[in-house]
């Protein structure tokens, strides 16, 4: 029991706020796959971006509170305006291309941050600090705040998609937009406001795990390959599947390296991957036959 | 010889002449190599991306194990490229056979993820092994001898051996393309249920094609050490199976001759501007993009605009 | 249309074969040397500083009239951390531009790749970042030298200090790839050496995002001494939320000298103080050497400089050298370097060991105060050097199993 609370709990609540981080940045390439069918190498740079935005916004403002409003803004139209010129003319070729462009683009994006950011490392304070005694440790309040917004942001999307008409929108996109674009939708405007939204949250992301994970221009390309296999498990193309899947990783690595060497953990992780997709290729919640 | 042509044996030529030229230095021999030998691994991955519509994110995990294969060997004392090549490909083929047998039978995207994360659990296991050297991997090999006495040590010798392995690569893959086995490929590209329906093992044929192209990204890892002296987890990096991709793709999907010039070009182009500005990420970046938007048919793509205007 | 296809193979074999061939020119009177590093990623800062160390070397040589009548000229090259383009750097560095003097690499794994191409192409190089304890025993050559306390000269030092005045118990955390194993093992042989207790090891893959699950072993381990082994954005990542987490109060922290540069560390003051580490130089440290060196170095770039350091002195050492010997001849250079003292370097007089190459640095014990690394005391290069083992396993018989202490 001794055990349970003070080792298996606290690693446990590690693991879910890793996870939670990671569901907001699965979402939004989960959506993107969904729509445009590729995988979107550049969301980790718009992560990346929002990270930066944010230390700009702060720097001006001094307030990390209207940082976190003004930064997803800013990239989102950063995102829209990449989506109108470079991913718009090629929706009708194969998937293959847009890996490959959006490949080019995050190499474009990263070297531009460096170049104007610099590639030295940041920091962002997190706008409150101390901590509350829990489980027989001190846990960071801002960790504690991270796993709520987190949980809320999810909360609000799910809302969004279930029960507003642009989230249906939005959800028939992801399922078949040449049928919708019969139906008259101007399908051209869903995808862009889409992919901006998408930016948009990656960029949420980016800023409110700034001040745990530090900022640099390659934070976002370390993320990306779990946020893709994030992605994979939850089930290509499905919003809940990726949430779940997200929080699962974060547990299951937290968990894992209780018992196991790092690399241990890396084949551990890897492993379930393969048997899911051998076993259950459309992932956990992903649908039959789409993308197979 | 028949299968390559002329024109091939004239371009070969011509690169067998390369160390002729006055004023070569040993280093661009050397740069000719990597550049070489990119290229070949982009042909070999062309074989199953262009020809049979399988887009491989796992190609460093066979280019790595080719390499480790030599360096295992060379590291207790066998120095023979024979020995080396024959061991790549017995572990690279062992490998490539596994990953084939559960990736081919999915299609599109999730063969591409699951030869990305087959490929991140073996890079995950020589980064870690201590046996293997851990990630700094297997350093300090010896120069490799093709005949005893004939030991493969100068710049030159490295870069014949590179445009030998080219050679035997292309005409491969040339005889694979041209042969009923690889007209199958295509028409499992165009439509797999088709060549289904007509009576094909679909799996078995996208199996073999996965093998051949594995061996021969292999046997270029293989030869890898030969002229670098040593082999390291990096070069199983997914990102590694990116750079593989985004040579085909800027020399021509589906042509062979193309990613063997994408991935020279690719090379040279790093090599150069690296040397130049710091920002060459945003170069390389902006080449992938403007090759994606303006010429999808990659660079071989141009000869299309030279022939319009020739018949003009 | 097959025949264009030819026609385009032709074009571009004729391009790169014209830019392959372009004639280096020759112009008299000058030699190259070449700097090898990160310049871009996640260990850019210690390859940016280590371009501007050495430039501040060699202009202060060209300002004196050069090496025997040569104006120096360095050539940066990008490495980009990974082994395959640091040795297709490095061979263009001495194939192609036929430098005489190698600087480089930052991370250990580049470092130890360049050594077979500087030994094979006999080019002298000079290392002076990376700290695995290979390359001064089974990796070494005649032409390597170094003047980076590597991992050995490290824990030799800190090792002793921190049972003496820190406390006995220690928890080794290090980032799980050749420069943290090195640390941490040198460092474990070390502690335990002198009676010490390790209570606790563990290692995390680099970039790892998140170390909290480490910090309940930590904590239960319950150490009065963490020990750490990681550079870059990792150091910085970790130092965050051990903070966050309480940490950095409640145990006494070490580490490696390449952990934070000085640049870093106003940043995250905080959490750094108190933060105890070995190194050769610190831009705080009064020391009339250092700070006349620092003044220079300030004038110049506008920033305090860093343990990157001892990039300036692989060129001064190897200018005096080459003055002694008469010739830029890579084995003449190499003998003269032998046992060679040169007066004034970043930190004062010093003299490279015959028998390993290993430049006999004094060095400080540094606490981190307000964000700045300031000396608390001094030891002696010879102190901390170890004997040479040039060719010998340093690793041999080691292992992580912790020694439970009755």
């Amino acid at each position: 029991m001794d055990y349970v609370l003070t080792v298996l709990l606290p690693q446990l609540l590690h693991g879910l706020v890793f996870g939670a981080a990671l569901g907001l940045l699965a979402l939004g390439l989960t959506v993107i796959f969904g729509l445009l069918g590729v995988m979107n190498f550049a969301h980790g740079e718009l992560y990346m971006l929002g990270a930066y935005a944010g230390i700009a916004v702060i720097g001006v403002a001094h307030s990390f509170w209207v940082a976190l409003i003004a930064a997803p803004i800013l990239v989102g139209l950063v995102a829209a305006v990449t989506e109108m010129t470079t991913l718009r003319p090629i929706y009708r070729r194969e998937p293959l291309y847009g890996l490959i462009l959006t490949f080019g683009l995050a190499l474009v994006f990263r070297e531009g941050a460096r170049q104007i950011w610099g590639g030295d490392m940041r920091r962002v304070l997190p706008p409150f600090t101390g901590s509350t005694p829990l489980l027989g440790m001190t846990y960071p309040n801002y960790r504690l705040f991270l796993l709520a917004a987190s949980s809320l942001i999810l909360f609000a999307l799910w809302l969004f998609f279930t029960r507003t008409r642009a989230g249906v929108v939005v959800r028939a996109a992801v399922q078949d937009a040449e049928m919708l674009d019969g139906l008259g939708v101007d399908v051209r405007r869903v995808f862009t406001l889409t992919f901006a939204a998408s930016g948009a949250l990656a960029a949420l992301a980016g800023l409110l795990l700034a001040p745990i994970f530090t900022v640099y221009p390659q934070m976002g390309v370390e993320m990306i390959l779990l946020a893709f296999i994030v992605v994979i498990l939850g089930g290509m193309g499905s919003m809940g599947g990726s949430v779940v899947a997200a929080f699962i990783i974060g547990v299951a690595q937290s968990l894992f390296s209780l018992w196991m060497n790092p690399q241990r953990v890396a084949i551990a992780i890897f492993g379930i991957m393969i048997v899911v997709l051998i076993v259950r290729p459309r992932g956990l919640f992903g649908r039959e036959g789409v993308l197979e | 010889m028949s299968v390559l042509g002329w024109r091939a044996l004239l371009v070969f030529a011509l690169l067998a002449a390369l160390p002729l030229v006055p004023g070569m230095s040993r280093y661009y021999l050397l740069l000719a190599f990597d550049a070489l030998l990119f290229g070949a691994i982009a042909m070999s991955l062309d074989l199953l991306m262009g020809y049979t519509g399988l887009v491989s994110f796992g190609h460093a995990a066979f280019y790595g194990l080719g390499a480790y294969a030599t360096a295992i060997l060379m590291e207790r004392g066998v120095q023979s490229v024979w020995a080396c090549v024959g061991f790549a490909v017995v572990v690279v083929g062992l490998y490539a056979l596994v990953v084939s047998y559960f990736a081919t039978a999915r299609r599109g995207i999730y063969f591409a993820l699951l030869t990305l994360i087959f490929a991140e659990v073996v890079y995950t296991f020589f980064r870690y092994t201590q046996t293997f050297g851990g990630s700094d991997g297997i350093q300090g090999l010896p120069d490799a001898t093709v005949l005893p006495g004939l030991v493969i040590d100068t710049p030159t010798r490295k870069y014949y051996l590179v445009l030998a392995y080219l050679l035997i690569a292309y005409a491969i893959c040339r005889v694979v393309v041209a042969s009923h086995f690889g007209r199958v490929l295509v028409a499992i590209r165009e439509n797999e249920d088709r060549a289904r329906f007509l009576g094909y093992n679909v799996p078995r044929y996208k199996m073999g094609a996965c093998m051949i192209s594995a061996l021969l990204t292999g046997v270029g890892g293989a030869i890898y050490p030969m002229r670098s002296a040593f082999a390291t987890p990096d070069l199983m990096l997914w990102t590694e199976s990116g750079e593989f991709i985004i040579s085909v793709m800027i020399g021509g999907l589906g042509t062979l001759v193309g990613p063997i010039i994408g991935g020279a070009f690719f090379t040279i182009l790093r090599d150069k501007v690296s040397s130049i500005v710091d920002w060459y990420f945003i170069v390389i970046g902006g080449v992938l993009i403007v090759i994606v938007l303006f010429m999808p048919r990659g660079l071989l793509g141009l000869r299309r605009i030279f022939s319009r205007r020739a018949a003009a | 249309m097959r025949r264009t296809t030819w026609l385009v193979v032709l074009a571009a074999l004729t391009v790169t074969g014209g830019a392959m061939t372009a004639p280096a020119l020759s112009q008299s009177k000058v030699v190259k040397i070449g700097d090898l590093g990160s310049k871009v990623g996640v260990f850019e800062g210690y390859g940016k500083y280590q371009t501007m160390f050495m430039q501040m070397a060699v202009e202060e040589l060209n300002a004196k009239g050069g090496v025997l009548g040569h104006k120096i000229e360095m050539i940066s090259e990008d490495d980009e951390t990974k082994p395959a383009p640091a040795v297709r750097k490095a061979e263009k560095l001495i194939l192609q531009d036929d430098v005489k003097l190698l600087v480089g690499a930052v991370s250990s794994g580049a470092t130890m790749a360049v050594m077979d191409v500087t030994k094979k192409h006999k080019t002298i190089h000079w290392n002076a970042v990376s700290c695995a304890e290979f390359m001064r025993t089974t990796k070494f050559h005649k032409y390597y030298f170094s003047n980076q306390p590597d991992s050995r000269m490290q824990a030799n030092g800190l090792a002793k200090y921190i049972v003496d005045k820190m406390g006995k118990k220690v928890y080794i955390f290090y980032t799980d790839y050749a420069m943290g194993q090195s640390d941490g093992r040198q460092f474990k042989t070390a502690l335990e050496k002198i009676g010490g207790e390790i209570v606790g090891v563990a290692g995390a893959p680099l970039d790892t995002k998140d170390f909290s699950p480490w910090f309940g072993a930590i904590n239960q381990a319950n150490p009065d001494v963490l020990f750490l082994a990681f550079a870059g954005t990792d150091s910085l990542r970790l130092m965050t939320q051990l903070h966050s987490f309480g940490m950095t109060k409640k145990y006494k922290l070490a580490g490696i000298d390449c952990f934070l540069l000085q640049q870093d560390l106003p940043a995250i003051a905080e959490p750094m103080e108190g933060f105890v580490q070995l190194a050769h130089y610190s831009a705080y440290n009064p020391d009339k050497q250092m700070a006349a060196f620092n003044e220079r170095f300030k004038k110049k770039f506008g920033v305090d400089g860093n343990i990157m350091a001892g990039a300036y002195d692989g060129v001064l050492f190897w200018a005096a050298a080459a003055e002694k010997a008469k010739t830029f001849d890579a084995d003449k250079v190499e003998a003269a370097l032998e046992g060679m003292c040169v007066d004034n370097t970043h930190i004062g007089r010093q003299c490279i060991r015959k028998e390993d190459h290993q430049v006999v640095m004094d060095m400080h014990l540094y606490q981190v105060k307000g964000g700045k690394n300031l000396p608390i005391a001094r030891l002696e290069g010879k102190d901390t050097i170890g004997s040479p083992m040039v060719g010998k396993d340093p690793v041999e018989g080691f292992t992580w199993e912790i020694k439970k202490k009755n």
